[in-house]
């Protein structure tokens, strides 16, 4: 038998616990912006914060609003030092699909999770990189390598079951389920 | 219940995606436009992230330093073998550059020759390294507060590693010349002897060796081609060595960078915002010392009081051929030729 278990929030931790994603998810920009290379630079680092921008969209929208991922990626932005406003761009667009096909990626789970999170992955690498090229191609300087922008996506990938599984410890002991989706 | 729920998801928060989405479509025009507003907060953010930056780069640095020791470990001998051969004859270079550096010396002191700006130069710690798809920058500990200023040069011991883009108080970002917004004019002296000097334009695509857009089609290249700044525009000095040519199998030149980005710790940044220094007064001119001594103006009518319009190169006395004797400080020749052999 199946027994669902519920996190009982107190109503005065509320309002700290809706914060919780958007914590997450700056944390992840933080963390994955930090410019300590450990690895000579091989490889570039994860888009972390896309993580948690995901995990909620599906969990609890209602916490993970297009507001809050639009400060997520407005702190990408602002500390991955890359042309301005490209990783808000692309993460709210990712939002707004994975939104709208909530129902399909929630039902995921396994590879499959995964693989729904590349997707989503892609479509934020995706997004970004046209956008470069549009602004490279207004300045008529070269468009940007395809390599860097793949090698990014495979690490958000690679990332993706470590950091949901700490996104999803932080969801059940701190945020918990909506009522809806009980 | 679902269909509730979603019913009100689409009334709640579709619309303000809708916003958001066009909000974000805005900032990236905006930052296009105004970049220097993302700039300011940048700089802030490393500022502030700087001491802590400091603490974490000596154990990152030394994981890197063990890191890099695991795969060289096996090819200690051959290193050890290529650095012998490279160590004699670079001494070889070395007599030939003491040779040389006196003959200029001396010719300098010939024609009395004005002397090179002087460059200040700020020595520099690496505290941070990015490489992100579409920027590869790394993080200085030294800012405004060191009179480092954008657009200023930056050279590791071996060549030149980037540009200063961005200063903050106490740190300053650099864009790597491998970096997609880098664009440097360069000379390439060509080993054939037989082209001169070649301009071009060395510009970053993320690669580890940038490309070279020659400036005239006619020129021809070789591999091993000196490359170094050409100083146009007045933002770099002339001279700084970068590199030298290769070829990128495809019918274009591209440049292998003397300096490393990737394991440089200290590196220089060059402030050439000091303007040239003065030159010697004109009983030191090339042309007086070789016997032209400039003619002394005509005095200026003292009835009169007329406004005088500025002074322009035309307006300056003409210069006659004086004889004037040599001046003290050249050497006799026999000790002239004895250096030069």
């Amino acid at each position: 038998m199946v027994t669902l278990e519920r996190t009982v929030v107190p109503a005065r931790f509320r309002t700290l616990t809706a914060v919780v994603p958007m914590l997450c998810g700056l944390a992840g920009v933080f963390v994955a912006n930090i410019p300590i290379s450990i690895l000579g630079g091989l490889v570039p680092p994860p888009l972390l914060a896309l993580a948690p921008i995901y995990f909620w969209c599906l969990v609890r929208p209602d916490l993970m609003t297009p507001a809050v991922t639009f400060t997520i990626g407005f702190a990408e932005d602002v500390l991955s030092g890359g042309p301005p406003g490209i990783w808000t761009l692309a993460f709210v667009l990712t939002y707004a699909l994975v939104a709208r096909q909530r129902d399909s990626f929630a039902g995921l789970s396994g590879l499959a999770a995964v693989l729904g999170f590349a997707a989503a992955a892609t479509i934020a690498c995706s997004v970004a990189y046209i956008a470069v090229a549009a602004l490279a191609f207004l300045s008529g300087t070269h468009f940007p390598p395809m390599a860097p922008i793949l090698g990014e996506l495979a690490m958000t990938v690679l990332f993706y079951a470590p950091s949901t599984l700490v996104v999803s410890w932080l969801h059940h002991k701190l945020v918990g389920a909506s009522r809806s989706d009980v | 219940m679902a269909n509730a729920w979603k019913i009100a998801r689409r009334s709640n928060v579709q619309l303000p995606l809708i916003l958001v989405v066009a909000l974000a479509v805005v900032l990236v025009l905006l930052g296009k436009a105004q970049g220097t507003l993302f700039d300011k907060m940048r700089a802030h953010a490393t500022d502030t992230m700087a001491p802590v930056l400091e603490k974490v780069r000596v154990p990152v640095a030394g994981f890197g330093r063990w890191m890099g020791s695991i795969t060289e470990i096996f090819s200690v001998y051959q290193e050890n073998l290529r650095l012998k051969d490279e160590n004699a004859r670079l001494r070889q270079w070395r007599n030939v550059a003491i040779v040389l550096q006196g003959r200029v010396g001396r010719y300098q002191a010939l024609l009395h020759a004005v002397p090179e700006p002087e460059l200040n130069r700020v020595l520099a710690r690496v505290i941070g390294r990015a490489n992100r798809p579409f920027l590869q920058t790394m993080i200085l500990d030294a800012g405004r507060n060191n009179h480092v200023l954008p657009g200023q040069a930056v050279m590791d011991a071996r060549g030149m590693i980037g540009r200063i883009y961005l200063t903050g108080n106490r740190t300053s970002w650099v864009i790597l010349l491998t970096d997609l917004n880098s664009r440097i004019p360069v000379t390439i002296a060509s080993s054939s002897g037989k082209a001169g000097n070649i301009q071009a334009m060395m510009t970053g695509d993320n690669r580890v060796q940038p490309s070279l857009e020659l400036v005239s089609r006619t020129v021809i290249l070789h591999a091993g081609d000196q490359v170094t700044s050409s100083g146009d525009g007045g933002l770099l000095p002339a001279g700084l060595p970068i590199g030298t040519v290769v070829a990128d199998g495809s019918d274009g030149w591209r440049v292998a960078l003397l300096a490393d980005a990737a394991s440089s710790q200290d590196v220089e940044v060059l402030n050439f915002s000091k303007p040239p220094e003065a030159p010697p007064a004109s009983a030191q001119l090339p042309a007086e010392a070789a016997g032209l001594k400039p003619q002394a103006p005509p005095p200026a009518p003292a009835t009169t009081v007329t406004p005088t319009p500025p002074a322009t190169p035309a307006a300056k006395p003409p210069v006659t051929a004086t004889p004037k004797p040599q001046s003290t400080q050249v050497p006799p020749p026999a000790e002239a030729e004895a250096v030069d052999r």
